[in-house]
Parts: structure tokens; sequence; C-alpha cells
């Protein structure tokens, strides 16, 4: 016999971590938060992001060779898939022609995203900020975090006008925060003596490049609604359809260097003003999306970087301060004008608190181009973006409920 | 004691409960609030009023001696819900039931009598998240108010045929013409008016009912007629309400040339109720919300089968004359040519279905009808 026993079957101490574990992983570090969370009646998804902000942390006190770290970057795809599918429903729930009917809203859109910008702007200019820097911190803090709106109303059932016309305020603020983030972008480009087509053509081929992906997308999936039919049996058919071309888009977006965002946000978009014969069924993409969702918070917690709060330091309060008075006084100045009541427009202004964790990738976007305007911009940012990731959805829960539309707690059949 | 108000008879008034739908899942949303608030600084005839749950509102009609001006009116109040609702994002449906909605979703309107209702019935308060017209036509007293409720009876299966817009309930088509009546049916109080013959045999009931402390009002009866005292009418309350305004203001308009021709020809006895009107009440009934015009009635005098269409064309041909009188010709004609026809609310309803195979899709066709788009 002999004597030598190989171990080879045994992997490396230690084990590496692949995806699925790392998936399933967060998925139950978020299930513990989120049930933490409900207990105390707070919105699960601050759990998620809470259970995230203790692995984060965590870090040193892992056994040697393990770090989170690594890992988190190659999460990306979980993250884009979860905001994809967030950006996606954001559009599809939007009725471009509710703005023809309902004028005051357009100008409640339109207003809050201007008055934000300018104060968000102005303010950074007073403490120092150069204007494209100002204008860049501005054009990321315009949108209001689809995913905390989207969820917070999905968890307490909101229903009613608040809700309604937060999350179609949302999708446009999402969508300007995007042009006019890429607007600026090229005008950073020509700051520091980029090349022309730097300049010009990188930001034109994001905004065409995304928005010819996201229409392409719905296209096809209207194409596809229309050859599946609608009956009982397609149901399941066109969720698969809808699935597999969300994956799809998100995928070409990343392969062609193009906004994710804006592909499924422009892809939502088109496929509710485009099915002018109803093909498509309104699907809910419920648990699978659910599990990106989670993963999504998880992930954000985990990243978090809390130092960047002490960094900032006060400019993010002023900066935090002159959004929340932009957004309100754009919402509350079309009160008058509207069929709501100036309640439900106080409401509706301070469900557009939260930030958008979409912010982060933004701002790591940016300093990968552009390490020169780095560090003290991305640390405002990010400090904004800490500090409104637990206050937003507090928020986004205290305005549904204020205004009603919650179901009510105890409802037996909730 | 329950005195009835004297008023100028046959003058007619309806009510129509309506769906508030997301105009994104089709589905109902609880935008009755949103909806009854900027109502509020909309100008337009008659009352807008919530109803048990905040998918639900109502509309309530004036006092009209003539169709014509009940149609009118009808009108103007659709069009003032119909376009305050689009600029809330909001589509507003007739039809006796929403064909799929999920009623443990519904939510109580948050107002005394609604709360104390859901805390009685329990989840039938929620499932009574059903569209009804109820249609009144005035009487001069309370002795031709119990005598036209009685006499109308025998006619509850033709409101039924011609109304039904409820094939759908809960995801499923039920089989039915109408499946509303069931979630009425399920109430301890609903049925019909028992055989007193006299408004003051009438009170003396009440005064039991109201002893007993069964009920604390005449509200508190969920029968299919009864009589309204305070509004000095009789309340016919078993219609879906129509996909579109025309044929509610047809249906009262048959109601008004019914009781125009009981109560001046009295073709029946008044001082007793026949005991065969309520024998075959619940047959006749069953037999109209399952099958509409094609049903096989009993008549209560003749003990003949007939069939419901035949009936209701011949009481039609038979109104004739009155409604001359009465101005109403034209939406008696309406409603002959539904029977001809069998083009219901619920045939209606069925063949949109059968074209796309989708009832988000029969919700949106719905809604466009009852805007006038159709």
């Amino acid at each position: 016999m002999d004597g030598n026993i190989s171990f080879a079957f045994l992997p490396a101490l230690p084990p590496a971590l692949g995806p699925a574990a790392l998936f399933g992983s967060l998925l139950l570090a978020g299930l513990f938060g989120g049930e933490l969370a409900r207990r105390l009646k707070l919105p699960r998804l601050l759990g998620w992001l809470l259970a995230g902000l203790l692995l984060g942390q965590a870090g040193p006190w892992l056994p040697p060779g393990w770090s989170l770290h690594p890992l988190l970057g190659e999460t990306r795809l979980f993250f884009d898939v979860a905001v994809g599918l967030i950006l996606f429903d954001l559009g599809r729930r939007l009725d471009l022609t509710w703005f023809k009917r309902d004028r005051s809203l357009l100008a409640a859109a339109l207003l809050e995203s201007a008055l934000a910008f300018a104060a968000m702007a102005g303010v950074l200019c007073l403490f120092g900020f150069t204007r494209v820097e100002a204008g860049l911190a501005a054009a990321i803090g315009l949108s209001t975090s689809p995913a905390v709106v989207l969820l917070v109303a999905r968890e307490f059932r909101a229903e009613g006008q608040v809700t309604e016309r937060t999350l179609a305020l949302v999708a446009i603020n999402t969508l300007l925060a995007f042009l006019t983030a890429t607007t600026l972008l090229s005008v950073a480009h020509a700051e520091n003596a980029a090349p022309w087509h730097k300049t010009l053509l990188h930001p034109l081929y994001l905004l065409l490049g995304s928005v010819l992906l996201g229409s392409l997308a719905a296209r096809l999936v209207l194409w596809g609604a229309r050859l599946l039919g609608k009956g009982p049996e397609s149901k399941f058919s066109q969720f698969i359809l809808l699935a597999g071309m969300l994956l799809a888009a998100v995928g070409l977006a990343h392969a062609f260097q193009l906004s994710v965002f804006l592909a499924l946000l422009v892809f939502g978009l088109a496929c509710r003003q485009w099915d002018s014969r109803y093909a498509l069924l309104s699907v809910d993409l419920g648990g699978a999306a659910q599990l990106f969702y989670i993963v999504l918070f998880v992930l954000t917690g985990a990243s978090l970087p809390l130092t960047a709060v002490l960094a900032a330091g006060l400019p993010v309060l002023a900066y935090l301060a002159a959004r929340s008075l932009g957004k309100a006084a754009g919402v509350m100045l079309t009160a008058p004008f509207s069929r709501i009541t100036w309640r439900q427009h106080a409401w509706l202004s301070l469900a557009l608190l939260p930030m958008s964790g979409v912010a982060i990738a933004l701002v790591h976007d940016l300093t990968s181009l552009y390490p020169q305007f780095g560090e003290r911009l991305g640390n405002l940012v990010l400090a904004a973006v800490v500090l409104l990731e637990f206050l937003g959805p507090l928020a986004v829960q205290a305005a549904f409920k204020g205004a009603g539309e919650s179901r009510p707690e105890g409802d037996e059949h909730a | 004691m329950l005195e009835f108000k004297s008023v100028s008879p046959y003058t007619l008034g309806v009510e129509l409960e309506l769906q508030v739908i997301n105009p994104h899942t089709q589905d109902l949303t609880r935008g009755g609030p949103d909806l009854l608030r900027a109502l509020e600084k909309v100008a337009h005839p008659g009352e807008i009023k919530p109803e048990i749950t905040e998918s639900m509102i109502e509309l309530n009609s004036s006092p009209h001696a003539r169709h014509d001006s009940l149609l009118e009116e009808l009108h103007a109040m659709r069009d003032a819900v119909v376009h305050t609702a689009g600029s809330l994002n909001l589509a507003i449906a007739g039809g006796g039931t929403h064909p799929f909605h999920r009623w443990h979703e519904r939510r109580i309107f948050p107002t005394e009598r609604f709360q104390q209702l859901s805390s009685l019935y329990g989840y039938l308060a929620k499932q009574f998240t059903v569209f009804g017209q109820h249609i009144h036509v005035a009487c001069e007293s309370g002795d031709d108010a119990v005598y036209l409720t009685h006499q109308l009876s025998r006619y509850i299966p033709h409101f039924i045929a011609l109304s039904a817009a409820s094939p759908f309930s809960q995801g499923q088509d039920t089989s039915f013409e109408t499946s509303r009546l069931h979630a009425v049916s399920a109430f301890p109080l609903s049925g019909h008016m028992p055989p007193v013959s006299t408004w003051a045999g009438f009170e003396e009931f009440f005064a039991k009912m109201l002893g007993y402390g069964i009920i604390g009002s005449i509200k508190d009866f969920y029968w299919d007629i009864r009589p309204k005292p305070e509004f000095g009418t009789v309340e016919v309350r078993i219609c879906d309400t129509p996909l579109e305004v025309d044929t509610a203001a047809a249906l009262a308009a048959f109601v008004q040339a019914l009781a125009f021709w009981l109560l001046v020809e009295r073709p029946y006895p008044a001082d007793r109720v026949e005991e065969g009107l309520y024998l075959v009440y619940g047959y006749n009934r069953f037999q109209a919300t399952r099958f509409g015009f094609d049903a096989t009635l009993v008549d209560p005098r003749s003990q003949q089968s007939l069939v419901l269409r035949d009936d209701l064309l011949a009481t039609l041909e038979r109104l004739q004359p009155f409604a001359d009188i009465l101005g109403s010709r034209a939406p008696l004609a309406r409603l002959a040519a539904m029977a001809g026809s069998g083009a219901n609310g619920s045939a209606w309803l069925r063949a949109r279905h059968e074209e796309s195979g989708a009832l988000e899709d029969v919700v949106r066709h719905s809604a466009r009808c009852w805007a006038g788009g159709v």
C-alpha cells in the first residue's frame, strides 16, 4: 500500500467564494436585516442596507485571506441588473400623456428639477467648488432614488395621488439627472483639454447609444408580445420574454459601454408609450426581481463610505439643504394650479428626499475617468448618499403614511 | 311615524356606482378620495359621493320629470368625472363587477357609517365592491309606494337581463349574466319587502324591526326594491351599473313608464299581495341572473312558462302609450333593440374578452365605453 495519501481533491484554503455563494450570502444577510426592520415597523430596505453596512465594515474581523472587497467588485452586475429592473419598472408605469392632462404636474416635474439644480450648484459654488464640479454634483443630486420610492411604495402598498405623482416626478428627475450629468461630462472633458472627439463624441455616444438600445429592446419586446398573444397561458411566456430582454439589455449596455440606467429607463418608457395596441401584459416581475433588490441594498450598504461624511463636512449639509429646499419649492409652487391639496404637495415634497444609490455608481465612473475631480467632489456626493440612504426611506414611509396612502396597520386583510 | 314625503309623482332620479381604475394595471385603485376632493372644485350638476370602498364613487342625479333632461344631466356628470379622473391619471368604468380585482385588497372608505358596516359585516363589506344602478321613481303616497314595490317585483328579471354587465368575477367568467347580485344576496337583510299591502302595514313592520334592534333606518334593508319615504320614492336597486350612461337613463325611463302604467291603470289588486308574486320571485331572479334574455320565467298569475325576452318585448310594447306621454319612446326603443339582439353589457364584455383574451383589455375597453368613446 502506498503510504502517501493525496488530498488534492480538497480545495485550497481559504476556499474562493464564487458569485453563487456570494449572492446567497448577501440574500441571507438581507433577510436578517429585513426581518429586524419589519419588526421595528421600518421599511425592510433599511434593514437590507444595515446588514450590508455591517458586512462592509466586517473586513478586519474576517479570517485571513477572506476579503469582501475583491468580491464586491464582481457584484457590479447584480447591482446593474437590480437598478435596471427598477428603472424599467419606473419607466413602464409612466404614461407621458398624464403631463398633458395635468399641466401642473409637468410644471412640478420641471420646476423641482430646475430649482434643486440651481440651489445645489449655487451653494457649492459658494463653498469654492468650480462651476463644473458644482454642476456635476448638482446633476447627480437631481435624481430621487427610484429604488427607494418604488420599494417603499410596494412594501406599504401605497396607492394614491402622492404615490403616483412621486413616481412620475422620480422618472423625470432621474432622466434629467442622466442627461445633465452626461452633458456636463462633456464640459468636463473640454476643461481638461481632452481631444474634441472625446469631448463631443463620448457623451453623444453614451446618450444616443443608450437611448437607441432602450428603444430597440422595447420594439423587440412589443413585437414579441404581439406574437405571444395575451391569453391566460401567455402570461408566463410574456414574463420570460420580458425577463430575458431585460437581462440581455443590461448585458448589451455593459458590452457596448453604454449607460445601463439610461438604456433601461428608456426601455421602460418606450414600452409604455409605444404599446398602442396594448400587446404587453402588465407582467409583475415580482419575486424574482425582489431577490435582486435585496442584493442591491445589501451591496449599497456594504459600499457606503462612512468616512466620507466626516471628510465632506459642512458643504454636504448645505448641499442637502439646498436640494431639499429646491425640490420642495418646485413642488409647492405648483400647488395652487393642481387638482390635489397643499397637504398632498407637502407629502410629495418629502417623498422626493431619497438620493439615488445610482449616484455612487456615477461618482465611481466619473472619478475613474477623471481622478482630478476626485476626492472632494466624490466625498461630497457620497456623504450625501450615506446620509440620505438612511433618512430617505423614512421620509418616503412618512410621506405615504401621512398622505393616508399606505395600507393601514391592523387591516385584517393586509 | 315613518312619514312618506309626497312629491310630484313619476319624477325620476338615478344613482350610479362607478369603478375607479388605475390605467397602468387596469385594476381597481383607491382613487375615490382624491377624485372626490378634486371634483369639489369642478362645477357639475347632481352629487358625487363616496361608497363603501375607496375604489368606488357614486353619482346621484337630481330629480327629473323626463328622460331627456335626466340623460343630459348624466352626460354632464359623466364628462366632469371622466375629465377630472384623467387629470389624476385615473380611469372610470361602469359594469357591475371589476373583472379581476381581489376583494381583500380593497380599503373601506374612512367614514363612520362605512367603518361600522365593515366591523359588522367583516369580509362581506369588502366583497361588496360591486357596482349597481339604483333608480328612484316618485309616488304620491306611501300606499302607492307599497303597491308599486310589489308590482315592480314582477319585472325584476327584466331589469336584470337589460342591465347585466358583470359576467366576470375574481378573474373568471362566472357563466352568469350578472355575478354582482351574489355579493348582495349574502347580506342578511337582502331579498324583498314583506307582503304588507298598505303604508300603515309597512310602518308596523318597520317599527317591529326597529324594536328588535335589527335595523337603524330604512337604509339597512338591502332589498331589490324598497320604498324610500324620505325621498317619497320607490327605489329599484337590482340593476348592474350599465357600461354607459345612455342605457342607465333608458332603464330609468323603463321604470318610470312601468310606474306610470301600474299606478294609473291599477291592473292588479291593491288590497292584498298576490301570493304568487313572491313564490316565483327567487326562481325567476336566478333564471335572469344566469341566462339573461334567454331565461325561462314563470308568470305568477297565469303560471305559464315564458321566455324573458318575449315577455320583455311584450311589456315594452304595452308601455308605448305611456311612453308617448312621458316622452320616452326613444329609450324604450333602445331597450327593445337590446332585447331583440341580446346585446346587453355582459355580451359586450364577453365579446371584448373573446377578441384579446386579456381581462385587462376588457377593463380598458369598458372605461373607454364609459367615457363615451365607443
